[in-house]
């Protein structure tokens, strides 16, 4: 790779920033300069630490488009704050000046307020996030004596058919522990919403399950799924006359984990539920009453809709639980990867990789890979269902 | 000016100074042991301990444990990272290469130098059974100071195999599958004919019986190894016959449980009327003994069914277990301390004793020529012995008698172990990454026997390639 390749990275981003800025401005030169000089910048976030080590002549075709993506990335991640800031400062829309109510009058106190939180964060949160990134571009391994720099090979290794499984096995668990366990907690939450005697004493109970952890979980429902003297097999048996391999099978390992899940979230979607419920105006569902519409028109078209905050809220929460806390459910469950590999979610990969093998490196770079997963389906999360809710009242 | 009031200060310090002088010098060196092993053998280890530091009150070892091989690796390389290792720890045989490259250990032969005795206890390495002193000998010194050595063995049911008639127990695969065939065609025969647990280190056995290595550069004991070698054809054989006995359904095979599979092993041979054998490691013949009589069945133990059809024969078997290593940079007097200690919990007496209360076979040829008469009782009693050793069922009711005599189940592993030809595929592997190759055998296995249809051949190269990838990349992280 010659001195060529980073100039013309440089000079591609400076026009990309300056096309930018000059398009979202219709400045004078200043935008056209700082949008260049943004570009530059962004460009070379990603590549200045890894030393453009992507473009380098025995390097895949795959190496080279992360590095183009990389660079896109670099470039808007610098020139749209840039653009905020520029536009915020030219006209003038925030005051910098000036107090008002309920700002502090010192310029240091805030700080001083916020640096235990601040430093606790910053050792424990921001800087272990920080060094996933450096790790990720290592071949680095817990007691080793070397660790080796192998630039993006731990994302490339990524694209193969095996995490591609996983990739679908994941979405397939989160997808059914999701629907499940919100229908689920919907109707047990209106079943223990009726004015029942005991009512208060079923909530309570019904709650339980969520103070549990998912290990525990896991634990409990590998005894009930256990093929010689589970409960599950013993009553199916008896009752139906058929014996389900459920930790044995690659077909039905992921339900014993989707039904073990499950059953420790339903504690959680039960009472955000009944909290949702009981801030449903009666008037609202008494006047459709009086409108002729019978207890399901009730539900679906007055009580569901004034729940979908609740029920937005849950599915942001739900999925976040299935995409990281069942890792504890599959590894007490299944063993890990289970039969055939049917329970291997990419949250235990990264565990299997990063706790149990010590290979800091691979686990890294695939918790990058998760996080952006997750913060993309939240994004689509919000985009699509999120302007769906109708937050308070009518 | 010195006054009165300060010398009598100074007369008083000094006097303080020479009381303390005495108990320094006789403040006993600091010597810690973390070991894997939890219940009963860590009761045993804490206990021989403590007759250690009554005999020799110039040392202090304490003993740590209850955690599985995996669980004391990650201890060890935290206290590596944080400077905070203790005097001696345990590895099992598949980090012998990690240990080795680690710096972190000092070989038992660069610790005892030319001495031939220390502090009394005599260095009589040429004792140890061969096979188990070669697996510990790296690059010709010998390295870590071995405890619990183990093989594979099977322990029967033999209840259920005389009332299918079979008298003897199969010792090859043929045979099995012949016991098989005669087992599960009788009325009210057992759910299954046998069953093991999916661990990669039985695949091992199979490989080393018939002659193969697992391992390029003569299983990486002439060289460092830098490929994997088990898609031979002996590789093929093993999984093919496991796979046909699975789809037979004379194998029970409970699910790999990421290599941790021994308890569906016992829960289906234990209760006594599921399975008839198991294949099993030699490490728990007590427990396997033992737990036999109380629910009401005879368990016999015998050689590792083997391959008929290999070019050879039955080769041998390798050594499974465990080893204790010794931390470099310990002052000289822990050092001499814990080379000691080392020393003394493997002499003639506490490894017949070790072996009897779990069945670990005796690393010593002295220990096991101890067993086989019948005066070993008094013996060990007159040399200290544990309480766990005192409370043991088999040992009281064994006295008197020859220990092998009585208990035969307990000189299977042992023999089968001695009369194995000392080949490269029997001293065992060294390779780096070996804990991380032996899952991918692990898995390896478990896809064969899962996949209804398997090709045996292409799952085993893509093992191999997995393989080769993380060896090589051990290699650029660890090679010297």
């Amino acid at each position: 790779m010659s001195l060529s390749t980073p100039i013309l990275i440089m000079l591609a981003g400076a026009l990309a920033g300056a096309g930018l800025f000059y398009g979202l401005n219709r400045r004078s030169r200043t935008a056209l300069v700082m949008g260049a000089l943004g570009g530059i910048a962004g460009s070379l976030l990603f590549m200045v630490p890894l030393n453009f080590c992507m473009f380098e002549t025995e390097r895949t075709t795959l190496d080279i488009i992360l590095g183009l993506i990389l660079i896109v990335v670099g470039v808007l991640l610098v020139v749209i704050p840039l653009q905020w800031l520029f536009g915020r400062f030219v006209e003038r829309r925030i005051a910098f000046t000036g107090s008002q109510a309920g700002t502090f009058k010192g310029t240091f106190t805030p700080f001083l307020l916020l640096a235990p939180t601040i430093v606790i964060l910053a050792l424990f949160l921001y800087y272990p996030s920080l060094d996933t990134f450096r790790l990720s571009t290592l071949l680095y391994r817990l007691g080793a004596k070397r660790s080796a720099f192998v630039c993006l090979d731990n994302f490339t290794a990524l694209v193969d058919p095996d995490y591609l499984r996983s990739v679908f096995i994941t979405l397939g668990l989160s997808l059914a522990i999701v629907v499940l366990g919100l229908s689920l907690g919907l109707l047990i939450a209106t079943a223990a919403y009726q004015p029942v005697k005991g009512a208060r004493i079923y909530r309570t109970l019904l709650i339980w399950p969520y103070a549990v952890s998912p290990v525990v979980a896991g634990v409990v429902f590998a005894l009930l799924f256990n093929p010689a003297g589970g409960i599950i097999n013993y009553v199916l048996k008896n009752l139906f006359g058929i014996t389900i391999p459920w930790l044995n099978d690659p077909t039905y390992a992921p339900w014993a984990v989707i039904i073990a899940s499950v059953w420790k979230s339903l504690g959680f979607n039960i009472l955000f539920y009944i909290a949702g419920l009981q801030n449903i105006p009666k008037d609202l569902t008494e006047a459709a009453a009086i409108d002729g519409a019978n207890a399901i028109q009730r539900f679906i078209r007055v009580t569901f809709p004034l729940l979908s905050p609740i029920t937005f809220f849950l599915i942001i929460t739900n999925m976040t639980y299935a995409f990281f806390d069942t890792v504890g459910t599959v590894v007490y469950m299944t063993g890990g990867a289970g039969p055939l590999g049917s329970t291997n979610t990419l949250i235990f990969r990264i565990y299997q990789l990063g706790v149990q093998n010590n290979d800091l490196g691979k686990a890294a770079a695939q918790s990058i890979v998760l996080f952006l997963m997750v913060i993309g389906l939240t994004v689509i999360q919000f985009r699509t269902t999120g302007e769906r809710v109708n937050y308070g009242g009518a | 000016m010195l006054n009165r009031k300060a010398m009598a200060l100074v007369m008083a310090l000094v006097m303080v100074l020479l009381m303390a002088v005495p108990a320094f010098a006789q403040e006993p060196a600091q010597i810690a042991v973390w070991v894997a092993f939890g219940t009963a053998r860590l009761d045993w280890t804490t206990q021989k301990a403590a007759q250690f530091n009554a005999a020799f009150p110039q040392y202090n070892v304490v003993v740590e444990g209850g955690l599985t091989y995996e669980g004391l690796d990650q201890k060890i390389k935290l206290a590596a990272e944080q400077g905070t290792l203790p005097g001696i720890v345990q590895y099992n045989e598949v980090s012998t290469t990690l240990a080795r490259d680690s710096g972190n250990f000092k070989s038992i032969a660069d610790a005892l130098g030319d001495r031939t005795e220390v502090n009394g206890i005599p260095a009589n390495f040429d004792d140890f059974v061969a096979p188990v002193k070669n697996y510990y000998t790296l690059d010709g010194k010998f390295t870590s100071m071995p405890w619990n050595a183990s093989s594979a063995v099977m322990f029967s049911n033999m209840n259920m195999l005389k009332a299918a008639g079979i008298e003897t127990i199969p010792a090859t695969w043929a045979e099995m599958e012949a016991a098989c065939e005669t087992i599960m065609g009788q009325d009210g025969h057992p759910t299954y004919c046998f069953t093991w647990p999916n661990h990669g280190w039985f695949f091992e056995q199979w490989l080393a019986q018939q002659n193969a290595s697992m391992a390029n550069n003569d299983n990486g004991r002439s060289a460092r190894a830098n490929e994997v070698a088990f898609n031979s054809d002996a590789g093929y054989a093993t999984l093919s016959w496991l796979k046909s006995m699975y789809d037979k359904g004379y194998l029970y095979y409970g699910g790999k449980k990421d290599g941790d599979s021994w308890d569906y092993v016992d829960q289906s041979f234990l209760p006594g009327t599921e399975v008839a054998m198991a294949i099993y490691s030699s490490s728990d013949t007590a427990y396997y003994t033992n737990t036999g009589k109380t629910n009401g069945f005879d368990v016999a133990a015998s050689r590792l069914p083997y391959n008929q059809d290999a070019a050879g024969g039955w080769t041998g078997n390798i050594i499974g277990g465990g080893s204790l290593w010794l931390v470099n940079g310990l002052t000289q007097k822990q050092e001499d301390g814990a080379l000691t200690f080392l020393m003394w919990l493997t002499n003639t007496e506490n490894a017949a004793e070790w072996h009897q209360i779990t069945g670990y076979f005796p690393v010593r040829q002295s220990s096991i020529d101890l067993l086989s008469t019948d005066g070993w009782y008094d013996v060990l009693d007159a040399a200290g012995t544990s309480q766990v050793w005192k409370d043991d069922a088999a040992v009281q009711a064994g006295k008197g008698t020859s220990w092998f005599g009585a208990n035969p189940n307990f000189i299977v592993a042992a023999q089968q172990v001695a009369d194995s030809q000392s080949t490269p595929a029997t001293q065992g592997a060294v390779m780096g990454a070996f804990p991380d190759i032996r899952s991918i055998v692990t898995a390896a296995t478990d896809t064969v026997l899962l996949t209804p249809d398997a090709d045996v051949k292409a799952i085993l190269d893509q093992a191999v390639a997995d393989a080769t990838k993380l060896l090589q990349e051990y290699e650029t992280l660890n090679a010297p």
